[in-house]
């Protein structure tokens, strides 16, 4: 038993650690903040995750327990602040004018009808 | 959880924070420092939850608790404000120009 906990948390940890290293290279690598808020999203927010569910290999009730809830926390607030922070890019980036001088009509703040 | 392996945790995760202060330092303008920050905070609560496994003790998992909840606060706030630039305040009497957001949907 106590084998399996060990390899189940040494799976974990890699997959983890291992996510969070492509979201930083994701994040390295991107061109313009929503190219790099793609790779902060989707990639280092699962590896924290998974490196919180790796508390279950220590067979601890308590540090499970404080895991859980770190892990319900940065599974409610990382896609709020990552919504927030390409909220802010976007308008940023509409009011220069870019997004205008191309004639897209991509304007989710324009009222409809 | 085996030593060794939260020890090898401990060491990859330090290199990963260098790498996020990389990610910081070549950060071209607000919105990129606000998302390295990001990075940073997430890479400290994974270097805090390992941390409580080497040692068997559970409070450093409430020091990540309460740095997540610091960064939420903070990202947030430094987004909106970031994202308010350039927008007429209330002191602000002249017309500006390119296209103004009108703060109706300011939530």
């Amino acid at each position: 038993m106590s084998v399996l906990r060990g390899v189940l948390g040494a799976v974990l940890l890699t997959l983890g650690l291992g996510l969070t290293t492509i979201g930083l290279y994701g994040v390295l690598r991107g061109r313009d903040v929503f190219s790099q808020l793609h790779a902060a999203g989707l990639a280092t927010g699962p590896g924290v995750l998974i490196v919180l569910l790796a508390s279950v290999a220590t067979g601890r009730a308590s540090i499970i327990t404080h895991a859980l809830l770190v892990f319900a926390f940065v599974l409610l607030t990382t896609p709020l602040s990552g919504h927030a922070t390409a909220r802010a890019a976007y308008r940023l980036r509409t009011r220069r004018g870019r997004v205008r001088d191309k004639a897209v009509i991509d304007e989710p703040d324009a009222p409809e009808g | 959880m085996p030593v060794i392996v939260a020890t090898a945790g401990l060491v990859w995760a330090t290199l990963l924070l260098a790498g996020g202060g990389l990610v910081l330092l070549r950060a071209r303008d607000d919105l990129q420092r606000i998302v390295a920050l990001d990075l940073l905070v997430a890479v400290v609560i994974s270097l805090l939850a390992l941390l409580s496994y080497l040692r068997g003790v559970s409070w450093y998992l409430d020091a990540a608790l309460a740095l997540a909840l610091l960064s939420f606060v903070a990202t947030l706030a430094a987004a909106r404000y970031v994202g308010a630039q350039g927008l007429p305040g209330p002191s602000d009497q002249g017309e500006p120009d390119g296209p103004v957001f009108t703060g109706e949907d300011d939530r």
